[in-house]
């Protein structure tokens, strides 16, 4: 099996570089084999991106596991950790359409990547992370992020292992 | 109660991506609209006190949909503070992988966001007028060419570039890598389906939307019509280049009003603020700002694919230079002093995004064939930096960074014109001419309200966000329109 870790985000900043701060530490301890060997094909990644172009990183891989910022709408709680899938994606947006700058949702992203006939993924998992701050530049997430770091570092190193 | 009165505080507006908001005055017409988007803070700090050799690798994290851009203005305006002229081998190496960039950024335009609107059609339910939509359409043959035209150039971008997403080559004076024969060969191959691609996709432009009469009419309607000044890059022979050139600036009656380089930018353009936006308005200065209108008095001027067409004499590469003519023509405009006439229909500027792509590809076989690009392309700095000023063509707009530093080359300044934020007028008079088109006498057309206005802006190709992406990873729509009396009438969001 093929597995896709991607820490999705901007890692200049505040919170929205929570999930490439996941990456680094991910790759970090799998480069360093903390972790027991497992017979899967792991690969790490991070990027800036959605849509489309996320979903062609995600070609040829059986599983992806993603962490990223997230702006829960509604009742807010920094730091707050959610496993989402993408049904759980499906149903936050449920229109499927992007009045949005240049690309499309990833769940559309994904469902055209399949009707095109690409191996993708049966198996994305979302480690979202609420923020707090997404508007400001600077390398340091707030501290209710930052304190989620560890958590979905080893949560997603537990998916990692089945 | 005069619609004057209400008062705009922009602190409660900031909630929503990409909100519009439209103000009726007493008859129930639209006296003023506010397209409003979310302002990243802090980020000349953030770059004050770190070596600008950094900036290529900051800057191309700005924005999610153009790192690219940012790397490479980033990287143009290091040679300029470090005063190190790259040599030509190291402009082509950058202008071929910019090429490559253009060819995926510009499909993805077409076929995931502007198309819809012409391939679905503009009247489909929002929940089909996207890239799965035009797939259903058109055949999962041309959705499987859109992928692979991206992800060959994603290839080339990776090979020159360093990193598949957030390239890394760009260095003050040069290129941290050059080309090997192999990949040169590779290349060449990649750029001849590029260009076989966009022919493809300027004959389905012609199928799908020429040869639809309520199409032409919508292209050719004046509600999506504006005379302003056009701005684009150009070579020394009048014609397009996104990577490097002189800023040519025509008249919305396409004389020639200014030509500079763009190191002598803040001689030309001055910023509005307006107290409703925390973006800023560029215009042209020696003209000045007369507000939000159309005109040869109106410092508003353009940036985009369109204003690049206008402002230039033509393509630099033949199969461009016969599609550009014949967007002319087919258009209406007239030859006047050997030049076409501007053309102002807003809509069109999605077929000119084509014929630039179709240009992007004949100039990446071009650069892909010259052996000069397997050469050396590295650089030694010699000279001490200071200030320096670097620009290039950014799909959806000119884009320039500005940087000041010590004589150590620690950012002191740094000032960056980004390629949307060219368009931050006519677009708000773009979104304004749409509502007024849909609410009239107090009535207001809800259906179809939304799609016309996101039709209005969105073939600006606008990139409002520039950064944050946080999931669920698109931004609401939403317009609210406003009654003379402060009172809120309508609330439209694409949101359920």
């Amino acid at each position: 099996m093929k597995t896709l870790v991607v820490g999705l985000g901007n890692p200049y900043l505040t919170d929205d570089g929570v999930g490439v701060k996941v990456a680094y530490e991910i790759e970090r301890i799998l480069a360093s084999n903390q972790q027991p060997a497992t017979n899967h094909h792991i690969d790490v990644t991070e990027a800036s991106v959605g849509g489309l172009r996320l979903m062609e990183l995600m070609i040829g891989y059986d599983r992806v596991i993603i962490a990223d910022a997230f702006t829960k709408p509604g009742e807010r709680q920094p730091g707050r950790i959610h496993r989402l899938t993408l049904d759980d994606l499906r149903a936050i947006s449920p229109t499927q359409h992007s009045a949005s700058a240049h690309d499309t949702t990833l769940v559309t992203a994904l469902d055209s990547g399949r009707a095109l006939g690409f191996h993708l993924p049966d198996e994305v998992i979302i480690y979202a992370v609420e923020v707090e701050n997404v508007l400001e530049f600077s390398e340091e997430p707030t501290t209710a992020v930052a304190a989620a770091i560890s958590p979905v570092v080893e949560a997603v190193l537990q998916e990692l292992k089945t | 109660m005069s619609a004057k009165r209400i008062t705009i505080d922009p602190i409660t507006r900031l909630e929503g991506h990409g909100k519009i908001e439209i103000f009726l005055n007493d008859e129930g017409d639209v006296d003023k609209t506010y397209f409003q988007i979310p302002e990243l803070r802090g980020f000349e700090q953030f770059c004050v006190g770190r070596p600008a050799e950094e900036m290529p690798r900051i800057t191309n994290r700005i924005c999610g949909v153009c790192p690219e851009a940012h790397h490479m203005a980033a990287t143009k305006a290091l040679d300029a503070l470090f005063a190190v002229e790259p040599t030509t081998a190291v402009h082509k190496v950058r202008e071929l992988f910019y090429s490559a960039f253009y060819c995926t950024d510009h499909t993805v335009h077409f076929y995931a966001l502007g198309g819809p609107d012409f391939v679905v059609g503009p009247e489909a339910p929002a929940a089909e007028r996207n890239i799965l939509g035009v797939i259903h359409k058109v055949g999962v043959e041309i959705g499987k060419q859109v992928i692979d035209c991206r992800r060959r150039n994603h290839h080339v971008i990776k090979m020159l570039g360093g990193r598949g997403v957030h390239p890394v080559a760009g260095l003050p004076g040069g290129w941290s890598r050059s080309v090997s024969p192999d990949e040169q060969k590779e290349i060449v191959e990649i750029s001849r389906q590029n260009i076989e691609f966009a022919l493809f996709s300027l004959q389905l432009f012609e199928d799908v939307v020429l040869a639809n009469q309520a199409y032409v009419d919508l292209v050719l309607s004046d509600a999506y019509a504006h005379r302003t000044y056009y701005m684009g890059t150009v070579d020394a022979n009048n014609h397009i280049n996104f990577y490097d050139g002189m800023i040519r600036v025509v008249d919305p009656d396409g004389k020639e009003f200014v030509k500079y380089h763009p190191k002598d930018y803040a001689a030309h353009i001055a910023e509005r603020v307006e107290p409703w936006s925390y973006l800023k308005f560029p215009y042209l200065k020696n003209v000045g700002w007369k507000g939000f209108v159309d005109g040869n008095d109106s410092g508003v001027y353009c940036a985009t694919p369109l204003s690049r067409l206008n402002a230039a004499d033509g393509m630099a590469t033949p199969k461009a230079q016969a599609f550009y003519e014949k967007f002319y023509e087919t258009l209406g405009s007239k030859k006047v002093n050997g030049r076409y006439q501007p053309v102002h229909f807003r809509l069109a500027t999605h077929w000119a995004r084509l014929v630039e792509l179709l240009y992007a590809a004949e100039r990446m076989l071009e650069l892909a064939e010259d052996p000069e690009i397997t050469e050396n392309v590295r650089a030694i700095v010699k000279n001490k930096p200071t200030e320096g000023i670097g620009s290039v063509e950014a799909p959806r707009g000119t884009l320039t960074h500005h940087y000041v530093t010590d004589e150590k080359g620690i950012l002191t300044k740094v000032n960056l014109i980004v390629g949307t934020t060219n368009n931050n007028a006519p677009i708000t008079m773009s979104v304004k001419k749409a509502a007024a088109n849909l609410i009239q006498k107090g009535t207001i057309v809800t259906d179809g309200l939304l799609n016309k206005i996101e039709m209005a802006f969105r073939n600006y190709d606008p990139c409002m966000s520039c950064a944050t992406h946080s999931l669920p990873g698109q931004m609401p729509l939403e317009v609210v329109v406003w009654d003379a009396e402060g009172e809120e009438v309508e609330r439209l969001s694409q949101f359920v």
